[in-house]
């Protein structure tokens, strides 16, 4: 039913709605609506920041396609995305479940876990550079000292394949991490798994709309700890990994401050840990290459649409929602 | 009822210390005088180099800037280039900043900056008592658009202890390149698992390389000769293979392995502070450091050899006063400068910072004051007329990213030196036309 256009109390409820909610829409109007769609135009133009901006057509998309650093920093970020989301779900989801035990302790555990998640990043940065450093790092100590063991599985390796690993020698030696384009992106990896603090404190949250009655259904069934982790926590939380995973898609495609504290602001060895993010900013602020760079971000935006509609695509099957 | 009651106390809890802060908290450390004309000046640094600066400030401000009606606002920014080209496009830009010098080029390209050549005459800023070098590195086009503020040269900073542990002679630092190769192998010392525990000399920009760039020019090269960046030039080639010999002979794992362990520069781990490494590419402000982490240290400084003996390439560089285009107070903006630009003035924030003298004959005080004891070797090196600056090139951060990648790959595979070289060429090749193609278009558009 349309609005007749003489219904005056309508108009004055559309107007004093509008009203109330200006602080809502003329922000996003003025702050983020307008400043995308100049974006937009300005990703068809040459445009330094300090002069007029030139209409170029779609050559910043053209120079994109055949540019190498761009598909350098593509493929990493992809690969990061890649190891870092699946990695961390697994891990995050684990340890919510053995946090989720009624053992003594558990708040503490829990603190303890959430810790590194308050630490500023800048911190964070600076204890790993120490932890991850080739000779005198932790995590190399402690690589060198299961060495032995890891060799000996790299004796059984040569032995089937004819050649030894050199992934398993280097890592039984101590790998350079960040100084190794090989291994920086491992390192970074790494590192991430540190901050799963927030999605482990999701995952504790979504563990405890798991009903109860579902377990005991299952017990009674003679199933096993890892059928009932199978068949019954991992439907149950299956829309809070969804909602983790779609976070840490964007957050992984959007991923700057940690590289870049790590590696003092330079691109990595072989630009190994030089992301998308990074190479924009350079682009828009180092280079004065603004069009440019509001090319990658549009770019950037409709991969991580794109990305996210897979995702939520692929998961209808794979989702319980109770109640739906 | 009761909501009101508690709605009224909410207001008077919220809203009495917030009126109360407004009315009596805390203002900024001055207020203006009235009558005076406001210039915004941004400045990027903090600590005690800002804090000498706002004493310089402070002084303007209650004597030249008094009688001429101004007074300076001084602020610290970080990120001060960007923040800079951000107000100049937003057509707010301050009326002086402090940038780098290796800007400079870019900016007025961009046309970001105003020329000060007439400006500065009118201030009666007297250029001739510059040297010419640091009014050189300030000139784009032929046209001046920066002024020095402290400058500096880098020199070879070597330590006489560890010179004297390896049979070489502690008053005779390196007068050749290949000399310097000698020395840096000699002076590279291993334990007894073949990990280094002292380097000669490493270029790498995890410890201390921050001018991953120059290594061509210490043969002769310059990076840029007004059309094309120049790094496959036998000067740079030259230098690549000779960065990668000295790494082979050091030992490529065992040399990535020890710059692994470079701790903070502005701590006692630094690596020259703490013996790791012999010798130094640095500039006069590392005797802060060895001052307060190390200060028995037993080092000397020394011009960093050329490749030959007769010539004396150094890199002079230097923090500058630009005025933004667009600013709004030029004029008061460069009354405030030719205060600053007083020797002076200039010397004392160039003494307290660490730095160099600009003016061609330093003060006998400034250079007896001076909290780096070798100031009179950085300030001669100066005078040389194979000193350079960063290159002149528009593009030049693109450019240093490619020879950063090129520095890095020859670093970890010497022996893709050549290989390297070609593509850093190539990609800078790259980068120079596609600037120079859309500056033509843009020029083109703009007739």
């Amino acid at each position: 039913m349309t609005r007749a256009w003489s219904d005056v109390r309508g108009w004055r409820a559309l107007g004093t709605g509008l009203l109330w909610t200006a602080p809502w829409w003329l922000g996003f109007l003025f702050f983020l609506a307008i400043p995308m769609g100049v974006s937009l135009y300005i990703s068809f133009c040459d445009y330094p920041l300090l002069q007029p901006p030139v209409y170029v057509g779609t050559a910043n998309y053209a120079a994109l396609a055949h540019d190498p650093v761009f598909q350098t920093v593509l493929a990493n970020t992809i690969l990061y995305a890649l190891l870092a989301i699946p990695l961390g779900t697994v891990v995050a989801v684990l340890l919510a479940v053995l946090l989720n035990q009624p053992l003594r302790g558990q708040g503490l555990f829990r603190t303890c876990l959430f810790v590194p998640t308050v630490v500023p990043l800048v911190g964070t940065a600076l204890v790993w550079l120490w932890m991850l450093n080739p000779e005198y790092g932790l995590v190399n100590h402690a690589l060198r000292a299961i060495g032995p063991a890891l060799e000996a599985i790299n004796g059984l390796v040569a032995r089937l394949t004819g050649e030894p690993s050199a992934w398993l020698s280097d890592l039984a030696a101590g790998p350079k991490w960040l100084q190794a384009p090989g291994w920086a992106m491992s390192a970074l990896v790494l590192i991430s798994l540190w901050g799963l603090g927030s999605p482990v404190v999701i995952y504790l949250a979504g563990l405890q709309e798991i009903p109860q009655e579902l377990y005991e259904a299952a017990m009674l069934d003679g199933a096993s700890p890892v059928r009932r982790f199978w068949h019954v926590t991992l439907p149950g939380l299956s829309p809070v990994i969804l909602f983790n995973v779609i976070v840490g898609l964007i957050g992984t495609w959007q991923i700057f401050a940690l590289p870049y504290v790590l590696m003092r602001g330079e691109q990595g060895p072989e630009r190994s840990t030089y992301f998308y993010t990074m190479y924009l900013f350079d682009n828009a602020f180092r280079y004065l290459k603004m069009g440019y760079a509001s090319a990658m971000a549009w770019i950037q935006l409709l991969i991580i649409l794109l990305l996210t509609g897979l995702v939520f695509l692929l998961s209808r099957r794979a989702v319980y929602y109770r109640g739906a | 009822m009761a909501m009101n009651i508690r709605g009224a106390i909410l207001l008077i809890v919220l809203g009495v210390p917030a009126v109360a802060l407004l009315a009596l908290g805390p203002r900024g450390r001055y207020g203006i005088p009235p009558g005076r004309t406001v210039v915004r000046y941004w400045e990027k640094w903090t600590g005690v180099e800002g804090q000498v600066m706002q004493e310089v400030v402070d002084r303007f401000n209650a004597t030249v800037g008094a009688e001429h009606g101004i007074w300076v606002e001084y602020n610290a920014v970080s990120s001060i280039e960007q923040r800079t080209l951000i107000a100049t496009a937003g057509g707010d830009p301050p009326d002086v900043a402090g940038l780098y010098d290796y800007v400079v080029p870019q900016y007025a390209d961009q046309g970001a900056l105003r020329p000060l050549d007439d400006l500065a005459g009118q201030a009666g800023i007297r250029l001739d008592e510059f040297k010419p070098v640091w009014l050189e590195i300030c000139r784009y086009n032929d046209r001046l658009y920066a002024l020095p503020s402290t400058p500096y040269t880098i020199a070879l900073y070597y330590n006489r202890a560890l010179f004297r542990a390896a049979g070489l002679d502690p008053n005779r630092p390196p007068q050749t390149i290949a000399e310097f190769d000698e020395y840096a192998r000699r002076l590279t010392v291993r334990d007894a698992a073949g990990r280094i525990v002292q380097a000669g000399f490493t270029p790498s920009t995890a410890m201390l390389g921050w001018w991953p760039w120059v290594w061509p020019c210490f043969f002769g090269g310059r990076l840029w000769d007004g059309q094309r960046c120049t790094l496959d030039t036998p000067a740079g080639r030259a230098a690549i293979h000779w960065l990668a010999d000295l790494r082979v002979a050091q030992g490529v794992e065992a040399m990535i392995a020890f710059e692994a362990t470079a701790g903070a520069i502005e701590s006692a781990q630094n690596p020259f502070l703490a013996g790791r490494i012999a010798l130094l590419f640095q500039g006069p402000w590392m005797s802060n450091w060895i001052a307060k982490y190390a200060p028995t240290l037993d080092y000397a400084v020394a011009a960093f050899p050329s490749s030959t003996p007769e010539r004396r390439h150094v890199l002079a560089s230097a923090d500058v006063f630009v005025i933004p285009a667009g600013a709004r107070r030029p004029r008061e903006a460069m009354v405030f400068l030719s205060y600053v630009l007083r020797q002076d003035v200039l010397e004392e924030l160039c003494r307290r910072h660490n730095k160099l003298s600009p003016f061609r004959s330093p003060q006998p005080d400034f250079l007896a004051r001076h909290p780096n004891p070798f100031i009179r070797v950085f300030d001669e090196l100066a005078n040389s007329p194979d000193a350079f600056g960063y290159p002149k090139m528009p593009m030049w951060l693109r450019v240093l990213d490619e020879i950063k990648q090129m520095l890095n790959r020859v670093l970890a595979s010497p022996e893709q030196a050549d290989a390297a070289l070609e593509a850093a060429q190539r990609k800078a090749d790259a980068i120079v036309a596609e600037y120079q193609q859309m500056a033509a278009k843009r020029h083109g558009g703009q007739r």
